[in-house]
């Protein structure tokens, strides 16, 4: 059984604290958690059962205009300007005046962008030699599904987890988040950024939400434009996808009469909108995503999903989900909250305090070197059994 | 004369007959388009699984819509081919000038009733459907160049 | 399995046809049935025979209706269609043991297969290779488990070896049967079969089974992979000089895959 309970707060209080970081992409958010110190945690398996409480959470996002995205080396200043702002207000938020209370300062080791990650690590280093607090460097993806797990409490949950930079299905299995089924090239979030891109519709809020609102707008739901449905096993491709819907998209607006698919051959009338691409692009892909989801979950024969990353909040792949789940016996679809979607720092917190909480902190600097390359099955999972 | 329906598709009766030393194929040959049932070579047919996955196959595309020939005792003869060529098809397991073995199949609705008489027409000695009859008059080669 | 299922394949193979069903995977269910598709009752055996023997595998793969119809319906057709060509393919390689196949109706997705295997004794369940190793736990190591396992190699070989790949080897998907009291393993589930060339595919094929083996049957699994492997590498070697480096080639690429743990990495 894990006890999470051998290494105890800070100052002989009866509950920890913990401050996240996180900046893998375009997102910086400053978040602190608390964990009462529970008796019922020095021999179980309950690391879903933390009774957290979040003290605060505050974001903010880099937000490029129409046709752009970001680029790690502006991102990258964002959030150095940021930073500090913050810290500041999340320690306001949580009524922290004396920020060596923390226990620990947790801070994203990976995986992400770069220039990004390298200023978030700055930063984090900065608190800890001054506040003289601990570190502790979490995996971006567990980050996720910590969080997620804390919040549904699901126990053993297959986890999608689908944002602008990850793809994947996953699955605990002996101290490790297993993945079962990934992107062989591109990101779903990258790919439908990509897309919004080329349609040069706008970044705010997301260029995913714009897509899922045009979308919802396509007025001939019955014809799916045919898109490729690159499942290969439990792995899936996209970057076909995007080029062939690209292509589509430039067809039309250039007024490309000559695809047939797009134009009638004899009147030239216009046969698919953009709502219409964006449809199909959605429901193609989810189809996607819930098969190889569905494949795990029949391999690991659990009946809970959990899905994760920004993708996540997308009402119609949690309607798929979850249809898909009706369908297999009582299964469940935790789906999903603002909390864990979208990066946050509560997540990193949430994550580095259960790594802290089985003593697996940084003594060193030199430790605390960040990559943009850090698998999720790399990391060991020693809070579960 | 067998008479035989597919579990699945109930709704459809299956009559079959098997022929030896017919002596007016000629004759029917210039009649095939017009008979109200199929003419195979049952030198091509070596089991009555061979025969009837076609009709099963036949009768499925039917179901559905999918008819590619202009009737279910023509699309049998074109299942029995593993390639979608028609004209190819019937070549093959149609009867040809020389086929001395004739096997006549149709396959109708319920609310059709097959008279006895039906299969009157070809001149020969009517022997029983069975898997020995086919296998004694298979001839190989010709399943060989099937492909 | 969901209700719904049975009822949507019991209402169009109707009542004529009793399924039980026997197994559900993600993609497809299965079920087993002692009807005949298509064969006159009378026609090999008597009808007593048939009731009491004869049993056929349907593998039925149920709309989704988390997918738009139109995918749906292409993807069901384009794989039960899939699925029947390689197996149709596969058993006219001599050598290889794969169920017949009887029948394919892609319009709702369903393949008709021969049924393979049997119960083994002191309810140790469907005779695969998984319930097969598990009875012989108690003498691992006998020779009727080395040689079903080189067997088993050696169909593997034979498979690689003509181009083709399982996709999904596991200890489950490899059925045995009794012919003349011996043991012969037969490969089924190619729902994720393909016709591949490539080293890689072939080296995961091998991989994905080591891994079931190992998870399965961990105390064991060194002696089964290595006999196992036995059975594969003597196909290549029956194969002179190109089988020689050719096997060279998978099993290289298979050392790699091992090492990598299937997975390349990638970028976050």
């Amino acid at each position: 059984m894990v006890n999470l309970n051998q290494y105890p707060p800070k100052n002989g209080r009866n509950y920890y604290l913990a401050l996240g970081l996180e900046g893998s992409a375009n997102k910086l958010g400053v978040g602190i958690v608390k964990h009462p110190l529970l008796p019922k945690h020095a021999d179980s398996d309950l690391s879903h059962h933390c009774e957290m409480e979040i003290l605060s959470n505050v974001r903010d996002t880099y937000v490029t205009p129409p046709g752009e995205g970001f680029l790690p080396r502006d991102t990258a200043r964002h959030h150095r300007n940021w930073a500090v702002r913050l810290v500041r207000l999340a320690l306001k938020e949580a009524g922290i005046s004396d920020p060596s209370e923390l226990d620990t300062i947790c801070f994203t080791k990976g995986p992400g962008m770069g220039a990004p990650l390298h200023s978030v690590v700055v930063m984090a280093r900065t608190l800890s030699v001054m506040w003289d607090v601990p570190l502790v460097g979490v995996n971006h993806c567990v980050g996720h599904i910590e969080m997620g797990r804390e919040i549904t409490k699901a126990e053993n949950p297959v986890v999608l987890y689908v944002s602008g930079g990850n793809t994947q299905v996953i699955a605990y299995s002996e101290n490790c988040y297993r993945i079962f089924g990934e992107t062989l090239d591109i990101a779903i979030g990258n790919c439908l950024d990509r897309f919004a891109r080329t349609l040069r519709i706008p970044n705010e809020p997301s260029p995913g939400y714009n897509i899922e609102q045009l979308a919802y707008k396509c007025k001939n739901k019955d014809c799916l434009v045919e898109l490729p449905y690159t499942v290969k096993g439990m792995d899936l491709s996209m970057s076909g996808i995007l080029g062939y819907v690209d292509s589509l998209a430039k067809d039309l607006f250039n007024k490309n009469t000559k695809n047939k698919l797009l134009f009638d051959s004899q009147t030239g009338q216009q046969l698919v909108t953009v709502e219409d691409l964006c449809y199909s692009l959605q429901e193609n892909l989810f189809a996607m995503l819930v098969e190889i989801t569905e494949r795990a979950m029949a391999h690991v024969n659990s009946n809970q999903v959990l899905i994760v990353g920004g993708v996540g909040c997308n009402v119609r792949l949690q309607e798929m989900m979850a249809s898909m789940c009706r369908d297999r016996s009582n299964g469940q679809v935790h789906a999903t909250d603002e909390r864990f979607c979208i990066d946050n720092g509560v997540m990193i917190a949430q994550a580095g305090l259960l790594q802290f909480r089985m003593g697996n902190t940084i003594n060193d600097l030199a430790e605390t070197v960040v990559t943009q390359k850090f698998r999720t099955d790399e990391v060991y999972v020693a809070w579960r059994e | 004369m067998l008479r035989h329906s597919i579990p699945q598709f109930d709704s459809y009766q299956i009559c079959a007959s098997l022929f030896t030393d017919v002596e007016n194929t000629r004759e029917l040959r210039t009649e095939v388009a017009s008979m109200p049932f199929a003419m195979i070579d049952a030198s091509c047919i070596g089991s009555l699984e061979q025969l009837f996955c076609a009709v099963y196959k036949a009768i499925l595309e039917s179901t559905y819509n999918r008819l590619r020939t202009k009737n279910l005792n023509s699309e049998c003869i074109l299942s029995l081919s593993p390639t979608s060529n028609i004209g190819e098809a019937f070549k093959r397991f149609g009867i040809k000038e020389d086929s001395k073995d004739i096997l006549c199949l149709t396959v109708v609705n319920n609310t059709e009733s097959i008279p006895d008489t039906l299969f009157d027409d070809v001149k020969g000695q009517q022997i029983e459907l069975s898997d020995e009859n086919l296998e004694s008059r298979i001839n190989l080669d010709l399943i060989k160049k099937v492909r | 399995m969901s209700q719904e299922v049975i009822d949507q394949i019991a209402a169009y193979l109707t009542s004529n046809i009793p399924i039980v069903p026997i197994s559900q995977g993600a993609e497809a269910v299965v079920f087993t049935t002692n009807v005949h598709p298509y064969e006159p009752i009378n026609a090999k055996t008597s009808p007593n025979d048939q009731s009491t023997k004869t049993k056929y595998v349907i593998k039925y793969r149920p709309h989704k209706k988390y997918r738009h119809p139109s995918i749906d319906r292409a993807l069901t057709k384009h794989r039960t269609l899939g699925e029947s060509k390689i197996l149709a393919k596969l058993s006219q390689l001599p050598g290889l043991h794969v169920p017949k196949l009887i029948a394919t109706d892609v319009y709702n997705g369903c393949i008709w297969i021969e049924f393979l295997g049997e119960d083994l004794p002191d309810s140790f369940g469907f005779s695969n290779l998984k319930n097969y190793l598990w009875m012989h736990a108690s003498d691992p190591y006998c020779d009727d488990v080395k040689k079903t396992l080189i067997k088993v190699g050696h169909q593997i070989g034979l498979l690689h070896w003509n181009d083709y790949c399982h996709g999904d080897l596991t200890t489950s998907n490899v059925v045995l049967h009794q012919d003349n009291g011996h043991w012969e393993p037969y490969l089924i589930d190619f729902g994720l079969g393909s016709t591949s060339t490539l080293v890689e595919d072939k080296g995961v094929d091998l991989y994905v089974l080591e891994r079931a083996i190992i998870s399965t049957h961990s105390r064991f699994a060194a002696k089964y992979n290595e006999w196992i492997m036995q059975g594969f590498r003597s196909v290549y070697e029956d194969e002179g000089k190109k089988g020689q480096q050719k096997m060279k080639d998978i099993l290289k690429r298979f050392e790699e895959v091992r090492l990598r743990g299937r997975k390349r990495s990638m970028l976050g």
